[in-house]
C-alpha cells in the first residue's frame, strides 16, 4: 500500500512528462493547418482527414482555421446516451463528439485522476467551499476568480471530487464530460429546455423530423470556467473573424460608415 | 447509416451515380477531356462548350420530366469536363408537405462571417480578385455613445440658445445603418451586435413580381429560385429586393476547379454564367435531401435554425412559438420565412 | 408596292444625299457609332464587369440615359399635340418631324436596355409565344409592350403621312387621325410606365412616390421641346424647309411652364424628404450634399439645379424666350440640366443607399461612355436621315413620278447644305 502511495505519483509525474511532450508535438501540427476547430478556439478541435476518396471530413477557412464545411456532419461522433427527459433524441437518432478526448487531449486528465486526485492520495476535500489551492496555480490561475455563478459556486460543484475524469449532478452522481448538459441544466433550467428543444445551442446534420443530427452540448460553445467573458457577459470568447467583403467597384476604403453618429444632427 | 441519410437518391431509389453509368454517359470523349483538365490544373471557360441545346433550352419550370433530365444530365457532363471531377446536379423538386423556414438569433450572433464563407465554400460563388459573391452580408450595428456633455449641447444653429426642432447634436442609441466592412480583430465586440441578412425567401416576392421573363419564382416549398438559363439579366429583381439579397455575375464566375462543390442542383449551387443573377436558395441542393443548409452548420454559436413551418414540431415553429420574433421591413408586405429572435 | 418600295429607295436617298457639311457630319457620328460597336463587343465578350456597375449599384448610366430618351420620345407629343387637338397651323405643317425624333429616340431606348442587359443573346426569353412575357406583372413587360407600340405608331403615322404627301394623295383622315390621337396618349402612357418601372420598388424609397410619373412628364416635356427646338432652328438653318417663329413661340411656351412644374415638384419632393429627414431621404441627402465624403454626385445636382433655374428664369422673360439667337443655348442649358436631373441625378441617388444602406460610388467606364456615346450619335444618325429625308418629302422635293427613275427633285439645282 505505501509503495503504492510512494510509486504511483512517480510513475504518473512521467507520464505526464511524456503528454506534455506530445502536447507540444500537437501544436506543431495544428500550425500545419491540420487541424481546424468547430466552435471554441482550441477547445473544439478536429483533424482533416479524408473520409472517402476526394472528399475531406472538413473544409476550413484559411484565415481563421474555423470548420466552413462538414464532408461527413455525423464523422467522429458517438451516441448522445441516455438522456433523463425525453425530447427529439429520444425518437431520433442522436449523436455527439464526445468532449473527452478534447478535454482530455493531452491526458493529463487521466494521469492526474489515476495518479493524485483519485480519493486517497490527495486528502479528500472536507467541503465545496473555495479556498486557496496549496498546488497547481500554475494550471488553474484564476481558481479564485471562476467567472460562473459569480463566487456562487465553484470546482467541486461541477467537478467530481473524487473521481476526476467526471462532473457531477445535485444528487452526486457522475457525469460524463461528453454529457455537460446534464450538470448545466440543473441551474440552467430555461436554457436546458431550449436545447432540448433544439432551439438553443446547435445541431447539424439532417433537419428533417426523425433525421440523424448532431447534437453540440454546452461546452462545445462555452467556457464553463468564464462564461461571462469578462465586460462583454457574452457567453462566447471572442473569436477572429472572417475577412470583411469587397469594396465595390470604385471604392478604395470603407471610411464613410465608421464614425457613425457624428453628424447626425446635421 | 449516415452515409445512407447523405447518400443522394435519385427519382426511383436509384442513386445519382448509378443513373448515370447505366446511362453510359461517360464518353471517350469527356473521359479524355476530364484527363486533359486533370493534367491542367487551370479552370476551364465556362462558356467553352456550352452546347446549343443548353443556350435553346425552355426555362426550367416549363420542361417536361424528361426534358430535365436532359438538361441535368447535359450540364453534369459539362461540369464534369469543365471541373475535371464527378458533379451531379440534383433536380429533386419541391419536397411536399414541407414551406421552408428560417430563424436567427440576433442575440447570439456574434458577426464572425463563418456562414458567409462556408456559404460561399458550399454554394460555388464567384471568388477571387475580380469578383466576390458573397449571399450572406453581415451589418455591424453600433450601440451609440451616450454622453452627459451631448445631451446639454446645443442644436443647430446655436447662436439661437434653442435646440431646433429638439435636436442633440449626437444621436443616443442604436444607429440605423450598419457598417458592412467592418473588421476587428476579434469579434464580438463590446459595444456593436451584428444581424446578418440573406434571401429571406418571401412568400410574396417582389423579385418575382418584377421578373419579365420569369425565370425567378417561387417553388411550392417556400424557395424563390431561379433558372439560371433563362434569366436575360435585366437586374429588375436587384432593383426590387428590400434586402438587397440578390447578387450579378458582372464577369464570368472565377472558380477554381479544386475549390468546387460537386453536389448541386439545378435551382441552386451549379456553377453560373456571367450576366445572370443568383441568391440564397436555403441551399436548396441540401435541404431537399434532408440535411441543414451550410450556414446553419458552420454558426459557431448556433444562432441560425432551419425547418419546416408546417411542422409545429420543427426547430422554426418552436422559435416562433417560444421566442420573440421579428422580420426585417415588415411593413412592405413581402412576409419573409426569414425570422429574427432573441430569448 | 411597287411604289412604296420606290419611296422607301427615294426617302433614303433623300435622307442619304448632302455636302460636304452633311457627310463630315455622319463621318463624326460614325466614329463614334464604332465606339459603341467596339464597347459593345468588349461588354458582350467579357461581361458586364467591365463598366463601372456594381451589386451595390447596379442600375447606372446604362438606364439613366433610357430613362431619359424615354422623356424625349415622348416629347414628340408637345408637337403633335397642338397641332391637332389645337389645330395649331404652324406646328401642324411639321408634325411629322416631331414624329421622326420619336422613332430616333425610342430606338435609342432599345438600345439603351440592351446595353443594360446581362445576358442580350437571351432577349428571345421574353418574346411572347417563344419566350415568356411575365405580363401583366412585370412591369417591365409594360415598358417593352408600350414602347414597342409608340415605335409602330409613330412609324405607322409618321410614314402614312410622307408617303401620301409623297404620292401626292389624299390622307385617309379617319385611320390618320385616331393613329395621331393613340399616339398622343401613347406617348403619356411611355413615360408614365417608364416611371412606375422604377416607383413601384418600395425597396428603394427615393423613387417610391407617387409624384414620379406627372415629374417624368413636365421634365420630359421640358427636355424633348428644347431639343426639338435646337432640331428645329437646325432644320430652318440648314434646309429649305420654312418652320415659322410661331412654331418656336409655342415650344418655348411650353418648355417654360413644363420646366416650371417640374421645378415645383422637385421642390415639394426636397422640402416633403428633407423636413422630417427620415432613412428614406438618404438618397436625395447623398445627391443634394453627399454623404460622409462621398460627394461626386454634389456638383451635378447642383449644376443641374443652376441651368434648370437659370433657364426657366431666362425663359419667363418674354423678350428673351422669343428671341431665337438667345434660345437655343437657353435649351441646351435646359436640356443639359434636366439630363443630369433626370439621369444620373435620379438614378443614382435612387440605389444608393442600398436598401441595406450601403454607399458606393460610381463612375461609369469608358466602355460605359463609348457605348452611350456611341447609342447617342446612332440617334442623331437616324434623326438626321430620317429629318433630311421627311423635309424632302415635305418640301416636295421628293415626290413619286411615273418613271421608275430618281426623282429627287432640284438635287441639281439645290445641293443640300447639311
Amino acid at each position: 500500500m505505501t509503495i503504492y502511495h510512494l510509486f504511483g505519483p512517480v510513475i504518473s509525474l512521467c507520464l505526464l512528462a511524456a503528454a506534455s511532450v506530445a502536447s507540444a508535438a500537437g501544436d506543431t501540427v495544428r500550425k500545419d493547418e491540420k487541424t481546424c476547430f468547430e466552435s471554441r478556439k482550441g477547445l473544439s478541435q478536429v483533424r482533416k482527414h479524408e473520409i472517402e476518396p476526394g472528399v475531406m471530413n472538413v473544409k476550413c477557412s484559411p484565415i481563421t482555421g474555423g470548420v466552413l464545411f462538414w464532408g461527413d456532419p455525423f464523422d467522429g461522433t458517438i451516441p448522445m446516451g441516455d438522456m433523463p427527459v425525453e425530447a427529439d433524441y429520444s425518437h431520433e437518432e442522436a449523436v455527439v463528439k464526445p468532449r473527452e478526448p478534447q478535454i482530455d487531449r493531452n491526458k493529463l486528465l487521466t494521469i492526474c485522476a489515476m495518479a493524485c486526485h483519485n480519493g486517497e492520495y490527495v486528502p479528500y476535500p472536507e467541503n465545496k467551499l473555495a479556498r486557496p489551492l496549496r498546488m497547481h496555480k500554475d494550471i488553474v490561475p484564476d481558481s479564485m476568480q471562476l467567472k460562473h455563478g459569480k463566487g456562487a459556486i465553484w470546482c467541486l460543484d461541477c467537478h467530481h471530487a473524487v473521481t476526476r475524469t467526471k462532473l457531477i449532478d445535485h444528487y452526486g452522481n457522475e457525469v460524463s464530460f461528453n454529457q455537460s448538459q446534464k450538470l448545466c441544466g440543473k441551474c440552467h433550467g430555461q436554457v436546458y429546455r431550449s436545447w432540448r428543444n433544439g432551439i438553443h445551442g446547435k445541431r447539424i446534420g439532417m433537419w428533417r423530423k426523425g433525421g440523424k443530427k448532431r447534437w453540440w452540448t454546452c461546452t462545445e460553445c462555452h467556457n464553463p470556467h468564464d462564461v461571462e467573458q469578462g465586460g462583454r457577459n457574452s457567453g462566447f470568447a471572442q473569436l477572429n473573424p472572417e475577412p470583411a467583403p469587397m469594396l465595390p467597384k470604385g471604392m478604395s476604403n470603407a471610411d464613410h460608415e465608421r464614425g457613425h453618429g457624428e453628424e447626425h444632427g446635421r | 447509416m449516415s452515409k445512407e441519410e447523405t447518400k443522394v437518391k435519385g427519382p426511383n431509389g436509384t442513386s445519382r451515380r448509378d443513373f448515370l453509368r447505366k446511362a453510359g454517359s461517360y464518353t471517350a470523349a469527356s473521359l479524355s477531356g476530364t484527363a486533359m483538365l486533370l493534367s491542367d490544373p487551370k479552370p476551364a471557360k465556362a462558356t467553352a462548350n456550352v452546347s446549343w441545346a443548353e443556350h435553346f433550352q425552355k426555362n426550367y419550370r416549363l420542361m417536361t420530366d424528361e426534358e430535365k433530365k436532359e438538361a441535368v444530365t447535359r450540364l453534369e457532363h459539362r461540369y464534369s469536363e469543365e471541373f475535371g471531377k464527378k458533379v451531379e446536379v440534383d433536380d429533386a423538386p419541391a419536397m411536399d408537405g414541407v414551406l421552408f423556414g428560417y430563424a436567427l438569433n440576433i442575440q447570439k450572433c456574434i458577426g464572425c462571417r463563418r456562414c458567409v464563407k462556408a456559404c460561399v465554400a458550399e454554394n460555388n460563388q464567384s471568388r477571387g480578385e475580380n469578383q466576390q459573391i458573397e449571399w450572406i452580408r453581415v451589418l455591424r450595428m453600433e450601440k451609440g455613445k451616450f454622453s452627459a456633455e451631448d445631451r446639454d449641447r446645443q442644436g443647430y444653429p446655436e447662436d439661437y440658445g434653442v435646440q431646433v426642432g429638439g435636436n442633440a447634436y449626437k444621436p443616443a442609441g442604436v444607429v440605423l445603418e450598419g457598417q458592412h466592412y467592418y473588421e476587428p480583430d476579434l469579434v464580438p465586440e463590446k459595444d456593436a451586435f451584428y444581424l446578418p441578412m440573406q434571401c429571406m425567401q418571401c412568400e410574396k416576392p417582389p423579385c418575382v413580381k418584377v421578373c419579365p421573363v420569369r425565370t425567378t419564382y417561387r417553388d411550392p416549398d417556400g424557395i424563390v429560385v431561379i433558372d439560371y438559363n433563362w434569366c436575360i439579366g435585366c437586374r429588375m429583381c436587384i432593383g426590387a429586393c428590400p434586402y438587397w439579397a440578390r447578387r450579378f455575375n458582372w464577369g464570368e464566375p472565377d472558380l477554381p476547379a479544386q475549390e468546387m462543390n460537386p453536389d448541386t442542383h439545378y435551382l441552386g449551387n451549379r456553377p453560373r454564367m456571367k450576366g445572370v443573377v443568383e441568391k440564397c436558395t436555403f441551399c436548396v441542393q441540401r435541404t431537399r435531401k434532408g440535411r441543414w443548409t451550410a450556414c446553419v452548420e458552420v454558426c459557431p454559436v448556433g444562432a441560425r435554425k432551419m425547418g419546416n413551418l408546417l411542422d409545429p414540431e420543427s426547430d422554426v415553429r418552436k422559435v416562433l412559438a417560444s421566442k420573440k420574433v421579428f422580420r426585417l421591413r415588415a411593413d412592405l408586405n413581402t412576409y419573409p420565412k426569414f425570422f429574427y429572435f432573441m430569448e | 408596292m411597287k411604289r412604296f418600295i420606290q419611296f422607301v429607295i427615294d426617302f433614303l436617298r433623300s435622307g442619304f444625299t448632302g455636302g460636304v457639311l452633311f457627310w463630315a457630319w455622319m463621318l463624326f457620328l460614325s466614329f463614334f457609332i464604332m465606339l459603341w460597336g467596339y464597347g459593345e463587343f468588349v461588354q458582350i465578350r467579357d461581361g458586364m464587369i467591365v463598366t463601372g456597375l456594381n451589386d451595390q449599384v447596379s442600375w447606372g448610366f446604362y438606364l439613366a440615359n433610357f430613362v431619359f430618351m424615354v422623356g424625349v420620345a415622348a416629347a414628340a407629343v408637345t408637337v403633335v399635340f397642338p397641332a391637332y387637338v389645337y389645330k395649331h397651323r404652324e406646328l401642324h405643317r411639321i408634325v411629322v418631324l416631331g414624329e421622326m425624333l420619336a422613332i430616333a429616340a425610342v430606338i435609342m431606348c432599345l438600345l439603351f436596355v440592351t446595353a443594360h442587359m446581362g445576358r442580350p443573346d437571351r432577349l428571345w426569353h421574353i418574346f411572347p409565344v417563344i419566350g415568356i412575357f411575365n405580363w401583366p406583372h412585370a412591369m417591365l413587360t409594360w415598358d417593352v409592350l408600350v414602347l414597342t407600340g409608340y415605335l409602330l405608331l409613330n412609324i405607322v403615322g409618321g410614314f402614312y403621312f410622307l408617303y401620301k404627301k409623297y404620292s401626292d394623295a389624299e390622307l385617309n383622315k379617319a385611320f390618320y387621325l385616331s393613329v395621331v390621337y393613340i399616339a398622343i396618349v401613347w406617348a403619356l402612357s411611355i413615360h408614365t410606365v417608364t416611371a412606375f418601372l422604377i416607383n413601384t420598388m418600395p425597396a428603394r424609397p427615393m423613387w417610391f412616390h407617387s409624384m414620379m410619373p406627372i415629374k417624368f412628364i413636365t421634365t420630359a416635356f421640358a427636355a424633348g421641346p428644347s431639343l426639338i427646338i435646337i432640331v428645329f432652328l437646325l432644320v430652318r438653318r440648314f434646309t429649305p424647309l420654312k418652320i415659322a417663329d410661331e412654331a418656336f413661340h409655342v415650344l418655348s411656351q411650353i418648355v417654360v411652364w413644363c420646366l416650371g412644374i417640374a421645378l415645383f415638384l422637385t421642390l415639394s419632393e426636397i422640402v416633403t424628404e428633407l423636413y422630417p429627414s427620415t432613412e428614406h431621404s438618404l438618397g436625395l441627402q447623398y445627391l443634394m450634399f453627399g454623404h460622409h465624403g462621398l460627394n461626386s454626385l454634389v456638383p451635378f445636382f447642383w449644376t443641374a439645379m443652376v441651368l434648370m433655374i437659370g433657364g426657366f428664369i431666362l425663359l419667363l422673360i418674354p423678350k428673351v424666350r422669343k428671341n431665337l439667337m438667345a434660345l437655343p443655348f437657353i435649351c441646351i442649358a435646359v436640356f443639359i440640366g434636366i439630363y443630369i436631373e433626370k439621369g444620373v441625378g435620379l438614378m443614382l441617388p435612387g440605389v444608393t443607399p442600398t436598401p441595406i444602406g450601403e454607399f458606393a460610388e460610381y463612375t461609369p467606364s469608358s466602355i460605359e461612355f463609348m457605348v452611350v456615346g456611341g447609342i447617342w450619335a446612332i440617334g442623331f444618325f437616324i434623326l438626321t436621315v430620317l429629318i433630311k429625308g421627311a423635309s424632302g418629302v415635305l418640301l416636295s422635293e421628293v415626290r413619286y413620278t411615273e418613271k421608275a427613275s430618281p426623282s429627287i427633285r432640284g438635287e441639281q439645282t439645290r445641293p443640300a447644305t447639311i
